[in-house]
């Protein structure tokens, strides 16, 4: 094969997840009336920023050849503690900073606090008492919904302080500034991921976790931070998605954690770790989001949702083995 | 050869009750290449981790480059210059030949104010310190899964001269090659050696001992039974000193504790 063709079907390969959001935007806009307007593809990218931001700390932790099952849960937390001191009705205690603008940093900093602390909970039991990351964050993923029940004793907590809510209502371009800040974690942590040293080490601890460590790579710190980050960054997603509901439920959340999968498998991210890179996850999101809309759309009913997203999954492990035996022959 | 790249005097080694090694000394040069033989149990694997500071002797002493040597983990005879090359430990797979070669040590530049990886820079130089070696690998860019078995060997090699390494000890480093792959290897292990570097390398096979080894060293029940250039022995004979059955032959400088 000649060099250029090949460097050709390997840029196809590698973006792969982004040629298939193209070709299923192009379908959708072509079969289905209404599709094709920029109101419709700014919603497909509000959609896609607090199931993109939980993405990201999720991939992160696989890419390093582990699993953190807890994202969804710790994003309810930081919700539930977020609306609970800054919203006025239900459970929230509405809270007023002077000036009011202080209300954004601090409600922020109370959700990461909470993420990073449980992140560092699951990271230490996995790596220093080197307990199956597998079972600790199933175990996380269950007590900290369950403390999130405890805490609202099953209430919700309503009407988010306005300089917060301010962040969701207004919109540059037609999407609120909460995508922005979804977009804004995804070029930073794909920057992190590809072009920094950290990232570097996370690859390779994926990848072979003994020859990281022969070649003195401090493995255990290198994870505890991915740990960490992936709890803080689910509890920004927890935050943003408080933003958008304006408050927060007990149950809010439930069932991300397999749409967060999803994306991560679709975005080209390897379970076994060691693969991968976020663009791609934020296309497999993207993704997902234009796949619900076109369902809205169409007026089906919203089951089918489901129904697809599973199939999806299914597709893109499919695809995933179909390009390396492609890889394989181009070697 | 001058003076020794290390030198083993009265090495033992013991489990419990069990002696693994009573009494080991032999010396490794410069650029000298020396195949330790000797039968399942006799403490060759033993040996190799003391070296490699994987295991502490029981007594005994080492000298390395003339200086007093007890490395007391991995790392600090990885710092001191000495290694041992495992396959499939030293690699990651799923990272291109560049950031292999570079691992644990990337280079960064800034921008901004941020360290970002300097990949130009550690492509250039992964392909002169390769280009110096005499290997060639297509593309440096490729990631190392698509490699076959005797290219991963010598970019694990060359990664380790590069950074500085004085001693390699290689186990069973050709096991899961095929013949040409093994032809090469062996080269590169005599181009290794001719930069200065003195390469242990533990084998079962006699046909690939002598042909790259300068000296057979035979360990056997935990002393040297034989430690003879190759040009004065052949296989028989050091087959008769692995098992034991020869003891006329098995050279000059035997074990302290036979």
């Amino acid at each position: 094969m000649p060099p250029r063709q090949r460097q050709a079907l390997e840029f196809v390969l590698d973006n792969l997840v982004w040629f298939m959001l193209l070709v299923v935007l192009g379908i959708f806009s072509a079969v289905i009336p209404n599709y094709f307007q920029a109101g419709i593809f700014a919603n497909i990218v509000e959609q896609s920023s607090v199931l993109g931001v939980m993405s990201i700390g999720l991939a992160l932790v696989i890419i390093a050849g582990h699993m953190d099952l807890s994202v969804e849960s710790v994003a309810a937390l930081s919700a539930m503690v977020t609306s609970m001191l800054f919203a006025s009705s239900g459970i929230g205690l509405g809270i007023v900073l002077t000036p009011g603008w202080l209300v954004v940093p601090v409600s922020l900093g109370a959700g990461l606090l909470v993420g990073g602390v449980i992140g560092a909970l699951n990271g230490f039991l996995v790596i220093k008492v080197k307990m199956n990351a597998f079972i600790v964050t199933l175990a996380s993923f269950i007590w900290v919904r369950g403390l999130v029940v405890a805490l609202s004793g099953g209430r919700s907590a309503q009407n988010l302080a306005d300089e917060v809510r301010w962040l969701g209502i207004q919109r540059v371009l037609g999407i609120p500034l909460t995508a922005y800040i979804a977009i804004l974690c995804f070029v930073g942590f794909s920057f992190t991921l590809a072009k920094t040293r950290f990232g570097r080490h996370l690859l390779m601890i994926g990848g072979n976790q003994a020859a990281a460590f022969r070649a003195g790579i401090k493995v255990d710190k290198v994870l505890m931070i991915a740990f960490v980050l992936s709890g803080a960054i689910a509890a920004l997603a927890g935050w943003l998605l408080a933003i958008r509901t304006s408050g927060a439920t007990a149950n809010l959340g439930s069932g991300m954690l397999f749409n967060a999968f999803a994306a991560v498998v679709i975005g080209g991210v390897s379970l076994k770790g060691g693969v991968g890179s976020l663009p791609g996850v934020y296309a497999g999101v993207l993704l997902l989001s234009a796949i619900n809309t076109a369902i809205n759309l169409m007026g089906l009913p919203a089951h089918y949702t489901q129904v697809i997203h599973g199939l999806l999954v299914l597709a893109a492990v499919l695809l995933d083995t179909l390009k390396q035996t492609i890889r394989k022959q181009l070697a | 050869m001058t003076q020794p790249l290390l030198e083993l005097e009265g090495l033992t080694k013991s489990f419990g009750a069990v002696q693994a090694l009573r009494g080991i000394s032999f010396s490794i040069g410069k650029g000298e290449v020396i195949a330790l033989l000797g039968d399942n149990g006799a403490g060759k694997s033993t040996l190799v981790k003391i070296i490699s500071g994987g295991l502490e002797p029981s007594s005994g002493r080492m000298r390395f480059e003339g200086q007093e040597f007890r490395p007391r983990s991995p790392s600090e005879a990885k710092a001191a210059g000495i290694e041992t090359v495992y396959q499939d430990l030293s690699l990651c797979t799923n990272i291109d030949v560049v950031g292999n070669f570079f691992m644990g040590r990337e280079l960064t530049r800034k921008v901004l104010g941020v360290p970002v990886l300097d990949e130009a820079t550690m492509e250039r130089q992964t392909a002169e310190a390769l280009a110096a070696a005499g290997t060639r690998i297509p593309s440096l860019r490729t990631k190392v899964e698509h490699l076959s078995g005797g290219q991963r060997q010598a970019i694990e090699l060359n990664r380790f001269v590069h950074w500085g390494g004085k001693l390699v000890l290689l186990d069973e480093p050709f096991a899961a090659l095929g013949v040409e792959q093994t032809r090469r290897g062996l080269q590169m292990i005599r181009q290794v050696a001719a930069q200065g570097i003195g390469v242990v390398i533990i084998t079962h096979i006699m046909q690939q001992a002598f042909q790259v080894a300068d000296r057979m060293v035979v360990i056997r029940q935990g002393v040297v039974a034989g430690d003879i250039s190759r040009h004065q022995t052949n296989a028989d004979a050091v087959i008769g000193m692995i098992t034991g059955e020869t003891l006329t032959g098995s050279g000059p400088a035997l074990g302290a504790g036979s």
